[in-house]
């Protein structure tokens, strides 16, 4: 891993902008999203408006568990398959 | 950060290795962790039929991720898949004292081999490139269209400043290799020696501190997003 200098020609994208003050309040950690994904992933299957405010929060605010929950409804629902 | 292909189904030779298929004709067990807890032939055609469910997961994970692949083949992602299906079992059977039958069996054993199988892919996707943990060096942000110009360079300079003001270094560094240059989260974990829930920590609170901040300066409105609007990705 390196500690390089600053390189000035980097700048914030919007994308950069929106991912670094997006409000992913509730709190929900990685650890208790995989906890619940699998009865997240069914409630959702079941019905599409399913709420659950504190793993929609993290499924904005962390691509890996989203892609992977995206995924898990996919095989779920046989989408994917 | 990882590709996806959603819309190409799996290829039907992507499942289970020869010799590894559940048996075809009879059911799978109603109570999976019994079956699976128990010595005796009942467990070992149930580690069977797990090892097969978990294989399709993790084909199913690494088919969506193929295109991040050093070598997307069917043969590499049919590899892949039952490695990442062989560690994933390990996991789950570790966890198999957890499962509260709040979900179907099915689905709980998935999200072992799809976490597994997608970790993976990411890793390979990294293993070669070298990761920079930089700190901020931002003065002005790109935009994609003169209507949002304005706003956005002022809220990016805003926002520029309020990293530097409010953030430690560590956050800033953390925030800037995942939501700036798009470094999987488990792989600046490993190369950090640190957890994904540790740096999702991290980014929390890196985002928390920025709003508060950016809404203290009249750039952003403490506006609570509407609980039910995201969906799974």
């Amino acid at each position: 891993m390196s500690t390089n200098a600053p390189q000035p020609d980097r700048a914030l994208t919007p994308t950069a902008i929106d991912a670094l003050t997006m409000d992913t309040t509730p709190w929900l950690s990685c650890e208790d999203c995989f906890e619940r994904m699998d009865i997240y992933v069914e409630a959702l299957a079941r019905d599409g408006s399913h709420d659950d405010a504190a793993m929609a929060a993290h499924l904005r605010g962390c691509p890996a568990c989203a892609e992977e929950a995206d995924s898990l409804v996919d095989l779920v629902t046989g989408s994917g398959t | 950060m990882s590709t996806t292909n959603r819309d190409e189904p799996l290829p039907l030779g992507l499942s289970p290795s020869r010799g590894q298929e559940a048996p075809v004709g009879d059911r799978e067990p109603d109570d999976w962790v019994t079956a699976l807890a128990t010595p005796g032939a009942a467990q070992h055609d149930a580690m069977r039929r797990l090892h097969a469910l978990m294989v399709r997961a993790a084909a199913h994970q690494v088919w969506r991720m193929r295109a991040s692949l050093p070598e997307p083949s069917r043969d590499a992602v049919n590899d892949l898949a039952n490695q990442a299906a062989d560690e994933a079992m390990t996991a789950l059977l570790g966890k198999l004292h957890t499962f509260q039958g709040r979900s179907r069996f099915t689905t709980w054993a998935f999200k072992f081999a799809i976490l597994q199988a997608a970790t993976e892919v990411r890793r390979l996707q990294w293993q070669h490139r070298e990761l920079e943990l930089r700190d901020l060096d931002v003065a002005a942000p790109v935009h994609d269209g003169p209507e949002h110009a304005a706003e956005a360079q002022d809220l990016g300079t805003a926002l520029a400043r309020a990293m530097r003001s409010v953030l430690t270094p560590h956050q800033r560094r953390v925030a800037v290799a995942l939501l700036v240059d798009g470094v999987p989260i488990d792989v600046l974990a490993e190369r950090l020696g640190s957890t994904r829930g540790a740096l999702y920590k991290t980014v929390h609170d890196v985002r928390v501190r920025l709003r508060a901040e950016l809404v203290a300066t009249g750039h952003l409105t403490a506006v609570t997003p509407p609980s039910n609007s995201a969906g799974t990705s």
